[in-house]
This record gives C-alpha cells, sequence and structure tokens, in this order.
C-alpha cells in the first residue's frame, strides 16, 4: 500500500505542479498560490491511490478547494485588507479591459467555467469533474456563459464605438 | 453560436490569461516541494485539512470527551448522581492535570475580550495538541506551560452537555493546537482558551511573563 501510493504519486506528480501553478497563479496572489500549492500536493500524496488516470481535474477540485479554505482562514486573519492594497501595486494592467469587464460582470460561477474551458481548457466533461457537476450540465452552463460574454462584449463594442483602436493607444 | 465564434472567444480569453508570463518552476524547487510533500507524516492529520468534513458524531464524541474531563471538576457542583468511576488515571510515567468545564452559566456570562490582566489571573495555562477526543474526554499533550503545575497531560472532563458546550466554544479538534486556560479547575470560555493563534500566544505571553 505504502509502496503503491510512493510510486503512483511519484508517476503524477511531477506532471501536476505546472497546471496547478498556473491554475493558482491565475486565480491569487504569489504567496498564496505557493502555499495552497503544497497543501494540494499534500493532499494528492494523502490519497494517491485514489487519483485517477486522468488526474488534472480531480487535482483541479482539490486546488479550488485549498485555495477556498485559504482564503476562508485569510478573511478570518484579516490579513486580506493587506493582500487587497497590495495588489494594485503587483497587478499588470489588464491587457484587454474589455473583456474583464465584461468577465467580471458575469456571475462567478459562469466566469469560473469559462476560465476553466479557455485557460485551463478543459472539455465540459472535465470541467464538470473540477465543480462537481454533471458533464451535461456543464456543457449547458459553458455554452450559455458563452453566450452570455459575447452578447457583454458586442454591446460594449456598440457602446464604446472603435473599441479595437482605443485599446491600441493604450500606454 | 458558431464553432469558429467559440474559437475567436477563446483566443481572446487566452490572450488575457494572467498565467502567460508566469515563468516555469525553479526544478530545484520543484523537487524539494515534492520530498517535503512526500515525508509528511501520514498518520499525522494536517491541519488545514485534517479536521475538515468530519461528521457531526466526531463532534459529538469530542464534545462528550471534553465535557468528561470537565466532569471531573463539574462532579461535586454539579452533584450527578451517576458515580464517575475514577477519573482514569494517568498511563504510568505520564502526570495529568485533571480540568472540567465551565458550569453552563458561564456561556450565558458576558464575555470581556481576551486581555492580558484577567489571563493572569488564570491557574492554569497551556500551550497543547489534541490527542484523543473520545469517551466523553478530550486529552491534550502539553508543548509549553504558561502557568500550573506542569504534567505531561491534561484531560478535560465533564458530564455530555457540559462537554459538549465546551468543544463548540473552544471548538476542540482531534490534532488542532489549542491554548488552554483555566480557573478551579474549569477551562475558561469567552475567548481565553481557543485554537491557537499567534495573537493570542502573544497575550498569554504577555500574561504569563
Amino acid at each position: 500500500m505504502d509502496e503503491s501510493r510512493r510510486d503512483r504519486f511519484e508517476e503524477v506528480a511531477p506532471g501536476l505542479i505546472e497546471p496547478v501553478r498556473r491554475y493558482l497563479a491565475r486565480r491569487t496572489d504569489p504567496e498564496t498560490a505557493e502555499d495552497v500549492l503544497a497543501e494540494t500536493l499534500l493532499v494528492c500524496w494523502r490519497r494517491a491511490t485514489e487519483l485517477p488516470d486522468q488526474p488534472l481535474p480531480w487535482v483541479y477540485a482539490v486546488a479550488r478547494n485549498c485555495l477556498r479554505n485559504a482564503e476562508r482562514s485569510a478573511r478570518r486573519q484579516e490579513r486580506v485588507a493587506a493582500r487587497i492594497m497590495a495588489l494594485p501595486a503587483d497587478a499588470e494592467p489588464p491587457e484587454d479591459p474589455a473583456l474583464e469587464e465584461a468577465l467580471a460582470a458575469l456571475r462567478a460561477e459562469e466566469a469560473e467555467l469559462l476560465r476553466l474551458w479557455a485557460w485551463e481548457q478543459l472539455t465540459p466533461a472535465e470541467i464538470g469533474a473540477v465543480l462537481g457537476i454533471t458533464p451535461n450540465a456543464a456543457s449547458i452552463r459553458l455554452t450559455r456563459a458563452r453566450k452570455k460574454l459575447s452578447d457583454r462584449l458586442r454591446k460594449r463594442v456598440g457602446a464604446a464605438g472603435h473599441e479595437e483602436s482605443r485599446e491600441g493607444r493604450r500606454p | 453560436m458558431t464553432d469558429r465564434h467559440d474559437a475567436e472567444l477563446r483566443d481572446r480569453l487566452r490572450a488575457a490569461d494572467p498565467a502567460t508570463a508566469l515563468p516555469p518552476a525553479d526544478p530545484e524547487r520543484v523537487a524539494r516541494l515534492l520530498e517535503d510533500v512526500m515525508s509528511t507524516e501520514l498518520t499525522t492529520e494536517n491541519r488545514a485539512t485534517g479536521t475538515r468534513g468530519r461528521g457531526p458524531l466526531t463532534w459529538l464524541v469530542a464534545a462528550a470527551a471534553v465535557l468528561i474531563i470537565a466532569g471531573v471538576g463539574v462532579f461535586a457542583i454539579v452533584g450527578h448522581d451517576d458515580d464517575p468511576a475514577a477519573p482514569p488515571t494517568a498511563a504510568d510515567s505520564e502526570t495529568v492535570t485533571e480540568l472540567s468545564a465551565p458550569s453552563p452559566t458561564a456561556y450565558a456570562a458576558k464575555c470581556m475580550v481576551p486581555n492580558a490582566e484577567a489571563l493572569a489571573q488564570q491557574t492554569v495555562a497551556f500551550d497543547g495538541t489534541v490527542t484523543t477526543l473520545a469517551d466523553g474526554v478530550v486529552t491534550l499533550t502539553v508543548g509549553h506551560w504558561y502557568a500550573g503545575d506542569p504534567t505531561d497531560l491534561v484531560r478535560v472532563q465533564a458530564p455530555a452537555e457540559e462537554l459538549r458546550a465546551l468543544v463548540g466554544a473552544v471548538e476542540f479538534r482531534q490534532g488542532g493546537r489549542y491554548l488552554v486556560s483555566a480557573t478551579n479547575g474549569q477551562v475558561t470560555v469567552c475567548g481565553f482558551s481557543a485554537p491557537y493563534s499567534a495573537d493570542l500566544a502573544a497575550l498569554y505571553e504577555q500574561a504569563f511573563s
């Protein structure tokens, strides 16, 4: 049992680190990302024998939970205030402000579906595994979220006029 | 919604991916991280994940445990008719401090914000880890004594109701680290006894130094 867990973990873990790092970098500050990465790996190690053949969606789900817990306890410790103050200095100005804005206007779950789809490049079935919903539900909600995002982007272009050229002149 | 449209949308999202600029991890750090993880003792539960997802029964047992420990002290006061078969004696080599839960009125009383002055009045104060939460007893292994005669273990016993109230108040969990104080053999609540935190530890330090 112990040997098989070690083997399984050693086989799988190196391939998980980069995707999970990126997953976390997209969603939290570097310090929290590092903590949560270690915690996620620890869960994988403890449950190495349960790791599915395609471990990534499962591991994203673990990372998602660990991140939520970290954020909850951060709130509890009121560290969040410090982090919010630190963010604007760290954060790059958005590449595509129209997109950021449209994404931020979606419901959190819709935006997360789109991120998992575009950034983690998951299939609807995999997204379902991360979010704990059926592949079918994930597929339907993804389609709906895409449509909502497109509509918002179109509307914004209509309202703002020459969106593309304005962006080009951003400092 | 056409596929082409989806592909465009996906490309646009991808262009805004904040992780694009993320440099790959330093392989040495990755190796060290994996080593650290794999050398983690699996039998000891990790604080973040270990106590999560426990069923209500566990908490109930935990609560019962604290209450029973507390009970030793409360007995005299509450006058329970069931004889508490002499409180479990310590293993040969281990010394034990027995504590009980405060009487139910303690929870109704008005709480003051934990402060060093009030804390300094406590006759027992320690930093310990819950090793067992079973059979109506919470047992803690003490890492550091701030006040009281140092013993290896502390047991808190009390009747079920009182123990449950205490466990709820202090949030005792198996494997958790706590700062606990007591007077008259009763655990102090109102935030004076609580999960370990740097802030509370500083307060304990201040009160008992």
